[in-house]
């Protein structure tokens, strides 16, 4: 049977133009979709059931068995860590709050390992940003800074920008002018007009030296800024001022670099000051699916887009305190779940110790990096391949995925929802 | 009166306790104190053990002694506004934030946040200090705005971001990024630091190490002649940041 409009459950450009192919409950093949849809829809790394460490191995338990005790880990716990929830679903993402504020947990997504910094300099000076057809139909100026788009979000070149034509961009390999900045050479800055090669650690310092130019300083900018000749500075920043509507988009190279939250505020104040001569917008390169949804999610419920802590009854936030990786390194929480992430493969190692330290509960469909960490896991459905639910684009716009076939698993709204029943009744 | 505050042995001894009812004032008033021992609520007496020793009646006579395993305990001294808190060891994050007037000792080492958004007063700090020290909370607009913060040891990150009035002493070395978005008061920087002061609108800042990564947006303003540690130092002036409106005022040893 085939499916058409499927929404991607990859990354955050969440593709909804996919045709997949399904017998039975495996997908057999992709249409429209990139490398990294294909893997996720045709993969095969699901377990089976859920498993619970015995001894050196691991034994297969029932899904009621490894709920109750997952229940029991986190009331007995006096700082629970809930942490993941971006490659799961609002609907999902709601319960994970509530059971959050219910147990006093701190509960993070991975906001805190991408785009926290960039909310951070949203929280500071604001967003000047638009959404993804915006950029389509008007761009004529797209710069790309620290981020890789041909291979973190293979179509988002051909989808939004450069190899897409726009109501107002009639062709635009044409009449767009593409701007890459990073530290190295890409497949990326292969394709752009101007590369603009950056040392690591130099964003800041470069996009001052942009907002000095916008401003009207250039008397005072040096020959070179971080690698960066004053000429090709002057040329950038000309591009940018003369563009009828430009795009920034930018990556985790800047939020996890050397000044974090303060290169992207850096980037928000250039779109500001570009905005006195044109119209200018900025976006970050959301990567991991629905992170953005889990930033809508928790905001909407707690006031805070990551790093909710509700021990004291009440939500408080306050990153590099209250976020996963700060939390694990000083070896704070006594408990963790973790849900539809993989902390394993991305923290620190001090963090993966401290994991693999205290009883931690994985809830996702794949053996990943975490398994090994952890003492329970329960598998799940894939949203988006047998769940559905809603997510969120990294453009703030909500679309619904589908679900392509009936799968044995059950969902991460039903497992969460059981949890939750357990931890209220014992809690009163 | 002295009332001196021991750390009882804990079984998670890595559980933040979250302690903002250790401020002289509170002493006083005989009320029974509770701090958070993660998301347990606990009396003092369950994390400590409490000695009192002679009279008071006014909180500026009060003086509070920590001791024992400190490090972990946060927001010691959070709205004080009177008396003085001695820490014999380390301290957790946001000790003294928003204080008002008293004095706070730590004769070891600050975690991060150390004097937010404090408004008067003194701390002194004998030890190293965390990122965020004197800083704003997130998204404020404004950090310390008038007291002294004194750090003899090295200061993280991010050191009197959105500092607004008062004086930040760190003898030490700063890491990247102090006075970030910077609008008035005054940062002494004993040691080195780097990129000090992006964004500053105001306030002055005076480095006596080394500044690296010196960002482009500081024009240069002449030289003059500064004092400290009983020294006097040649400074190199520039104003900026120009990025932004540039009204502040950075020195740089010559």
């Amino acid at each position: 049977m085939k499916i058409e409009d499927v929404v991607c459950p990859f990354c955050g450009c969440l593709c909804d133009d996919l045709v997949v192919e399904v017998e039975g409950t495996r997908v057999v093949n992709v249409e429209n979709g990139c490398t990294l849809a294909n893997e996720k829809f045709m993969g095969d790394h699901r377990l089976k059931a859920p498993i619970r460490r015995a001894g050196n191995g691991w034994e297969a338990v029932s899904y009621d068995e490894a709920i109750e005790e997952t229940a029991a880990i986190l009331l007995d716990a006096d700082r629970p860590l809930l942490y993941g929830w971006s490659g799961t679903y609002g609907e999902a993402q709601s319960v994970g709050v509530h059971l959050a504020e219910l147990l006093g947990a701190v509960i993070d997504n991975t906001s805190t390992v991408c785009h926290g910094p960039s909310i951070m300099a949203i929280q500071e000076v604001g967003h000047p940003g638009c959404t993804l057809g915006q950029v389509k139909n008007r761009a004529d100026v797209v710069v790309y800074w620290a981020a890789n788009p041909i291979e973190a979000h293979p179509r988002h070149m051909s989808r939004y920008t450069t190899f897409c034509d726009g109501f107002f961009v009639k062709s635009a390999f044409r009449e767009r002018k593409v701007v890459v900045v990073d530290v190295r050479e890409t497949d990326s800055s292969q394709v752009a007009d101007e590369f603009v090669k950056v040392n690591p650690g130099g964003d800041y310092a470069v996009l001052s030296a942009l907002r000095a130019i916008v401003r009207g300083k250039r008397d005072l900018i040096p020959p070179s800024v971080e690698g960066v000749s004053r000429e090709q500075l002057f040329r950038v920043a000309d591009l940018c001022m003369s563009a009828k509507f430009g795009a920034i988009f930018f990556g985790v190279g800047l939020t996890m670099a050397q000044g974090k939250n303060k290169n992207i505020r850096n980037a928000i104040e250039l779109t500001e000051e570009l905005n006195r001569h044109t119209k200018f917008t900025i976006s970050p390169m959301r990567g991991h699916w629905n992170v953005y949804g889990s930033n809508e999610v928790f905001t909407w419920i707690t006031g805070y887009p990551y790093a909710v802590d509700f021990a004291r009854g009440i939500a408080f936030y306050n990153p590099g305190e209250t976020t996963s990786v700060d939390i694990l390194r000083r070896g704070e929480c006594d408990a963790c779940l973790v849900v539809a992430s993989d902390p394993g493969a991305h923290f620190p190692r001090a963090c993966a110790e401290h994991l693999a330290r205290i009883p931690t509960v994985q809830i996702d469909p794949h053996v990943n990096a975490t398994t090994h960490l952890s003492r329970i896991q329960i598998p799940v459905a894939v949203t988006g391949i047998d769940a559905e639910g809603t997510a969120y684009r990294m453009d703030g716009v909500p679309i619904r995925t589908r679900r392509l076939f009936y799968g044995n698993y059950p969902d991460d709204l039903e497992v969460l929802e059981k949890i939750y029943r357990i931890v209220r009744e014992a809690r009163g | 009166m002295r009332v001196i505050l021991k750390t009882r042995p804990r079984e998670k001894p890595r559980i933040p306790i979250e302690a903002e009812e250790i401020i002289p004032q509170n002493f006083l008033r005989k009320n029974e104190i509770t701090v958070f021992h993660g998301n347990k609520e606990k009396s003092l007496d369950d994390l400590f053990f409490v000695t009192i020793e002679g009279p008071a009646v006014s909180p500026d006579q009060v003086e509070v002694i920590l001791t024992g395993d400190t490090g972990v305990i946060k927001r010691v001294g959070e709205y004080m506004n009177a008396g003085r808190i001695i820490i014999e060891g380390d301290i957790g994050m946001h000790c003294g934030n928003f204080m008002s007037a008293g004095e706070i000792i730590i004769q070891g080492n600050a975690d991060a946040w150390l004097g937010r958004e404090m408004r008067g007063g003194h701390i002194l700090c004998e030890g190293n200090t965390g990122h965020y020290c004197a800083a704003g909370y997130r998204g404020e607009k404004r950090g310390m705005r008038g007291g002294m913060v004194e750090v003899k040891g090295n200061a993280g990150d991010f050191a009197a971001e959105y500092l607004s009035g008062g004086e930040v002493i760190i003898h030490g070395n700063c890491g990247d990024l102090p006075g970030v978005e910077m609008r008035g008061g005054t940062l002494v920087i004993g040691g080195d630091c780097a990129r000090p002061c992006g964004n500053m609108t105001g306030g002055t800042c005076m480095v006596f190490g080394k500044a690296s990564q010196f960002l482009p947006t500081f024009r240069a303003n002449g030289s003059q002649e500064v004092e400290y540690a009983g020294k006097r130092y040649r400074m190199n002036l520039f104003r900026g940041d120009v990025a932004n409106r540039g009204k502040g005022t950075l020195m740089v040893r010559a």
